[in-house]
């Protein structure tokens, strides 16, 4: 539900109230997914199986999947970091859908959730490009031309601070404005309007969570091959 | 299911993604370089220089960046469309792995 339009009764403002702790919505959200996560997560451990059945086979395909994606496109490199980017994706997706149970929201639809994963990210990324190359890895930074470095180094610069700010808009903009459209949708026509929008929205916040996941890609796969 | 096909990401997936990072790239490092600029003009003193010049850096950054995700997107492209109908064999019907598009 989005937030502004006075007050919209979710679950988490009930479970403030009970719990007492004045954390904002987002918070409960998100502890909501890790919740869905782990269990899910303790449920498959303990019964892992040679011929996969149900649950096992969903996250099989979606963890094979994006793992083969990974490869081909960063190469085998591309195993080494891919526990970070899935964990990424399927997070991002649990958040997302967790917004179109009727009252509830989604915590991506709030900036500050998005920032934090977008600066582990950038974090993540240059971390991984300083292990592998060292000092060296400035050179990513330099370009091809040696005379032309020093202003190649403030336009990489700009180009690297971009990218965890557009990765925090995109997403926030998109989830935000798919939960305002939900809100606005159920006044204009109550669950008959809501309805047709859903299948449109499981669409867009699918392709949101993997928009997060490839971009993510194609910065590790940047800081971990050769600089040109 | 659309999302996941033959256990990969499809195609369509993975298009949407690429097109849609690159408009926001040019409008963020245009904005990033704005920052820079402003806060570098507080820090220093040097009421608008700064200011103007970053903000170009920024624009310039922004156009650089969606060339080079262009070019990459078509590098993506062309590799598609030589990779189902062999290498051999692109001059002339190069078009067949462009078609569903």
């Amino acid at each position: 539900m989005a937030a502004g339009l006075a007050h919209p009764l979710t679950y988490s403002v009930i479970l403030d109230q009970q719990l007492g702790l004045h954390l904002p919505p987002h918070v409960y959200y998100m502890w909501l997914a890790m919740i869905i996560l782990f269990t899910c997560g303790f449920i498959l451990r303990g019964r892992l199986q040679l011929v996969p059945g149900g649950l096992q086979n969903l996250f099989e395909t979606v963890i094979g999947g994006l793992e083969d994606f990974v490869v081909l496109n960063i190469g085998e490199e591309g195993r080494k970091v891919f526990p970070f980017l899935c964990a990424m994706f399927i997070f991002i997706l649990v958040m997302n859908y967790i917004g179109l149970i009727p009252g509830c929201d989604a915590a991506t639809a709030n900036v500050n959730t998005n920032a934090a994963m977008a600066i582990s990210v950038f974090v993540y990324y240059n971390y991984i490009g300083i292990k592998k190359w060292g000092f060296g890895y400035i050179k990513h930074f330099m370009g091809p031309v040696i005379f032309l470095a020093p202003l190649m180094l403030i336009l990489e610069t700009v180009s690297h601070l971009a990218r965890p700010l557009s990765l925090t808009l995109r997403l926030f903009g998109n989830i935000r404005g798919e939960e305002i459209v939900l809100v606005l949708l159920f006044i204009l026509a109550p669950v008959l309007g809501t309805l047709p929008m859903y299948f449109l929205f499981i669409l867009g916040k699918t392709i949101q969570a993997f928009i997060f996941f490839m971009l993510t890609m194609i910065y590790l796969k940047g800081s971990l091959e050769h600089a040109h | 299911m659309f999302f996941f096909k033959r256990d990969k990401p499809s195609e369509a997936m993975v298009l949407f993604g690429n097109v849609a990072t690159i408009g926001m790239q040019l409008v963020v490092a245009t904005f990033i370089g704005l920052a820079m600029g402003y806060y570098l003009d507080e820090w220093l003193g040097t009421k608008p220089w700064m200011l103007i010049i970053f903000l170009l850096l920024g624009i310039i950054t922004g156009f650089r960046d969606v060339y080079r995700e262009a070019m990459r997107l078509q590098r993506g492209a062309d590799e598609q469309s030589a990779g189902p109908s062999g290498p051999g064999s692109d001059g002339a019907k190069g078009g067949p792995g462009r078609q569903g598009k």
